[in-house]
Formats: C-alpha cells, structure tokens, sequence
C-alpha cells in the first residue's frame, strides 16, 4: 500500500474530533498530538539503531521548563515552550557525546539511568517543582496576544506541532540523511570508510529528538495545566516503546499509527492500570514473536529503505 | 562516623554486587539486556511476602522457595520468549522490556499498588568499632556472601561454570568445543534470575514491598554494571561495592537522591577516560 493514502486517511481522521464535537473526543484527540511527536522522537532514534529511554525526561525537561519560565519570569508562553524544546536538546548535545561515545547497549543504560535521575530531581526539588503532589496553575497558553482557551484550540495547536514533526521527519527518512542513519545501523565501518561522520550524525539525531520532545513536555504542561514527575518516567516510556513496536519501527508512519491505536487505551482502562500493563506486555510478545515489522509490515507500506 | 559509612555501604553494596553479578551474567552470555532483572527482584519479595509475611513460613526456607520460584519464571522466559529472538539485539531487549510489564501488571492485579512492610525477622543491633550494625542488614550480608562464594565456585570449579566461562568468552569457539550453547543461555539465564530473586528475598524485610520496587534497583544494576564493564563478572563485584560506598557516603553527607546523581556522575566520567569500565573488556 502507498503510505501516502496512510497519511490521508490519518488527515482525516485528524477532522473528525471537530465533526462529533465531543469534549471527551477532543482531550484524547489532543493527547495524540502529544504523543505522535513522542513516539515520534524515539523513532528517529531508532532508525540509527538506538533505544532511547531519556525521552521521557527530555519531556519533562521542555514541560517544567517551559512552564517555570511563563509562571516565574512571565516569559510569553510560545517564546517558553520553545526555549522549553532548546533545553532538551542542549542537555543531549552535552550528555549525547558521552552517551554514544560506545556504540550499542551502553547508550539503552545510560538513557534509563538518566531518565531515572531526572525524574528523581524532579521529585526532590519540592521548591521549584512541587514535587509529587505537582506543579499546578500554570497558566493557558497564548500567541501573539491570543489565549487558546477552548479545548478545540489546543488541538489545533497540537496538530500543528505534530504535522511539523511530522513533515521533518519524514522528509529527513526521505532524504540522503535517512540514508546515512540508515546505513549507521546496518554498517557503520562503510558510511565511515565513505566519509560520513557517524558519531556527529548520532549526536545530530539525539539532539533532534530531544528538541521534538522538548516541545512536546511544553506543550502537555500549557495543555493539561499541572505537571506532576509521573508523567516523564517509565510510564510514558513504555507507551512509547509499545508504539513503536506495535506501528513499526522502520517507517515514521509506524509510531503514528501506534500512536493512534495506544492514547485512546489509557482513558478507556483508566481505573485498571494493572490491565493496562498486561495488554501493553502481551501485545508486544505478540508483535516481537510474529510481527515483527509492526503495523506498516502487516499494511505492507512502502518503507523508506525501498525507494527505487 | 567514617566507620559507619563504610558499613553502611559494604552492607549494601553486597547486595547490589548480587543484582549486578545476575545482571552482567546474562549480558555477558546471552548479549541480552534483561529489563526485567528488578522484576525478578520484585518476584523474590513478592514471594517472601507471601510465604513468610501471610504463609507463617521461617524465613530462610521463604527466602529459599522465593529464590527458586524466581529462577523457574526465569528459565520459562528463556525457554519460550527470549529463546526466540537471541540473535537479535533490540527485540530481545525490548522482549525483556515485555517481560517486566508483564510482571508488573501480575502484581499489581494479586497484590495491588500500595507498598508494603512485612515484620522483621531479625532485630536489634551490634557494634562494630563506633558503627552501629542492624542485625537485619548483617543477615543480609552474611547470605550474600554465601550466596556469592557459591556462585564463584560454581563459575570457576564445576564445568557447567567453565562452559559458561567459555561461551561468554567465545560462544563460536566454545561450541567447536561441543559446548552445547543453548543449555548454557538456560543455565545462565536461571541462575541470573535466582540471584535477583534472592536479593529481592533477602531484602523483603527492609524496604517496601512493591509491584513496581525493581525500577529503581534495575538501575543501580545498570549503573554498577558499566562502572564496572558490561559482562564483567569482578567488574560487577567490584562496582557493586563502590557504587553501595560513594552512596552510603553521599547519602549520609546530602540524601539518596544526591548519592544517585552521584554515582551516574562517576560513571559518566568513567565512560570518558575508560570506555570499557574497570574491569572490561574491549568491546567486540
């Protein structure tokens, strides 16, 4: 199947919270465009062979930060959820050389632990964070003197922000830099041997990734209004990882779809989590054992390693 | 005081060298990483909590049973879900990931989310020069040095141990050898998930019980395991204890969440000067 008739029927149905106009609709419409660009970010770090398990603290770096900046020192709220997004990544342009400095399986430690270590901060740090019972009253979101103040406002922001992620990423996956983190996962001593710099471009990837979800944080603190350190731990990673698999890794349209399919799930079981995990844990047993390729290897998609 | 914080941290630091030691075991043979190592953790306090804390059964025959229910989990998980994807690096971890999910959410729906306590078997407390010693944490270390002489003499004086030696040295070789692999990642996998359900045992008493307790455990493993070199057997050993003294220090001096960023700090640093950890190898 043509992924493009995969994104025009995601576009559509980016319109239908608008056509039933239900509040209930709109929250987990909206939570999509959160986690679309989350499940997004670990994609991209995927592609070059790496499983990042700080974009859940990266998150939260751009939320608190982005909502700290508007609360304390009343920064505009656009200017704050960028500054928010620049955060994240400057922290993984200094840690992501010493992260990726050994190729393979220290990065996974060295991102769990340090998403560990951010989030216990963030618990810690009770005076600038509130700590476990929350940051609350941050205030709504405005631009250039417009404040989003129905729900139906923030989706459309929210879609913005996911089809710009979108749209780099899949031009990136396109591009010949798709090709070089490609060929960073496949054959790293052929893409030196041609002249590619391979650990700037992981560095690059990290760096990005950490941006979109940067932003993301920013834009879930200025959605929701509280912000509370659960929200950027292990839970929201797994989320993620199950997107992933479940979507397929190999094409951005991947983590879309499982994107799509998983944000409704928590809201559905949302007094069952332990179901919740048992569906999460199977479901990926399943997809590992006999799906391997996810969603866009069961559709058949055109992946970006097939171009004529 | 000086006194009390190397006690303090040997007495912990002997159990992370366990977690590490199980952890870096399967890593070194098997090239998985096991996300659900802490889980096992958690399923050998789970056990105990059941067997000692409901069931009225002495403590080290809890421990014991906790120990083994651990491992046989363990080696059905190798057998049917990790079995499968070996030669694949991210599946199998991501399958570990699965794993400890799912073990997550079964405790959760037996036990359900709040943490608890079980009564203490042991109380009191000694001196040793001018540091006060919990009886409870001295019984700890105690078996974890039993526990871990056990362990080294099964890796260096039984064959299944220099089997298991060999293939994590070369697993190519070591089958030319007619070392049949594939045992060898069972036996691996089974003593790995033994080790951590006995610290999780051992531990029960003293700290919250929990379904999700392995997280943070998980990742003092982690952070052990590339101080000391991924797959290191001494390296594990070795950072177990470092890491449970520069805690014990930093948490005295500041407070626990201090002495975690300050143990990620040295290994940050280890990474820069050493890439290979202490007592690592080069990697292949």
């Amino acid at each position: 199947m043509k992924s493009r008739y995969v994104i025009l029927a995601v576009a559509v149905l980016a319109v239908v919270p608008w056509i039933l106009d239900n509040r209930y609709f709109f929250h987990i419409a909206t939570m999509a465009t959160i986690m679309i660009p989350l499940a997004i970010s670990m994609n991209l770090m995927l592609k070059i062979g790496q499983l990042s398990l700080a974009q859940g603290a990266f998150m939260g770096l751009g939320g608190y930060g982005a909502a700290l900046l508007t609360m304390r020192l009343g920064v505009p709220p656009m200017v704050s959820l960028l500054t928010g997004g620049l955060i994240a990544a400057v922290v993984a342009a200094v840690f992501g050389p010493i992260f990726l400095r050994i190729k393979g399986t220290y990065f996974v430690l060295l991102t769990f632990s340090f998403g560990e270590i951010v989030n216990l901060i963030m618990q810690d740090w009770i005076s600038l964070t509130g700590g476990n019972s929350g940051l609350y009253g941050i205030p709504k979101f405005s631009i250039f003197g417009f404040r989003l103040t129905a729900i139906s406002h923030y989706y459309a922001m929210g879609l913005i922000f996911t089809a710009i992620s979108f749209g780099v990423l899949w031009a990136i996956e396109r591009s010949d830099i798709g090709a070089i983190f490609q060929s960073l996962n496949e054959n790293e001593m052929v893409t030196r041997s041609l002249g590619g710099n391979a650990i700037a471009w992981r560095i690059a990837a990290f760096v990005l990734s950490a941006l979109i979800a940067g932003i993301a944080g920013g834009f879930y603190a200025f959605y929701l209004g509280l912000l509370t350190p659960d929200a950027f731990g292990m839970r929201t990673l797994v989320d993620l990882i199950v997107m992933n698999t479940i979507g397929g890794p190999a094409s951005v349209i991947g983590p879309m779809l499982g994107a799509i399919l998983i944000v409704p799930l928590p809201e559905l079981l949302r007094e069952a989590r332990q179901y919740q995990l048992l569906i999460y844990g199977i479901s990926l047993g399943v997809f590992l054992m006999f799906f391997r390729q996810g969603l866009v290897g069961l559709l058949r998609l055109d992946k970006p390693g097939d171009r004529p | 005081m000086i006194t009390q914080i190397i006690v303090n941290g040997l007495l912990s630091g002997l159990v992370y060298v366990i977690m590490a030691l199980g952890f870096t075991l399967v890593f070194g043979i098997m090239r998985v990483v096991n996300f659900a190592h802490g889980e096992f953790y958690m399923v050998g306090a789970m056990a105990v909590l059941l067997f000692y804390g409901y069931l009225g059964w002495p403590f080290f025959v809890a421990v014991a049973t906790a120990g083994i229910i651990s491992a046989l989990i363990g080696l059905i998980v190798e057998r049917l879900l990790l079995r499968p994807l070996l030669s694949e690096e991210m599946p199998g971890m991501i399958m570990t990931l699965a794993v400890a999910i799912t073990l997550q959410s079964a405790a959760l729906l037996i036990v359900g989310p709040s943490e608890q306590g079980i009564s203490r078997p042991f109380g009191g407390t000694w001196t040793l020069l001018d540091a006060r010693v919990p009886w409870d944490r001295t019984i700890v270390a105690l078996c974890a040095l039993v526990i871990l002489a056990g362990f080294y003499s099964l890796l260096k004086f039984t064959p299944v141990g220099l089997a298991m030696q060999a293939v994590a040295q070369d697993r190519e070789t070591a089958s030319l050898m007619g070392i049949e692999s594939k045992r060898i990642y069972a036996v691996a996998f089974g003593i790995s998930c033994l080790l951590a359900g006995l610290a999780g045992a051992l531990m029960a008493p003293i700290y919250p019980i929990g379904p999700y307790m392995g997280e943070i455990v998980i990742m003092k493993a982690f952070v052990i395991v590339i101080l000391g070199g991924l797959g290191s057997v001494p390296g594990a050993m070795l950072g177990g204890l470092l890491i449970g003294l520069c805690e014990s220090a930093v948490a005295t001096l500041l407070n626990p969440t201090a002495a975690l960023i300050a143990s990620f700090g040295i290994v940050l640093v280890i990474i820069i000067f050493r890439p290979t950890g202490l007592m690592g190898r080069a990697v292949r």
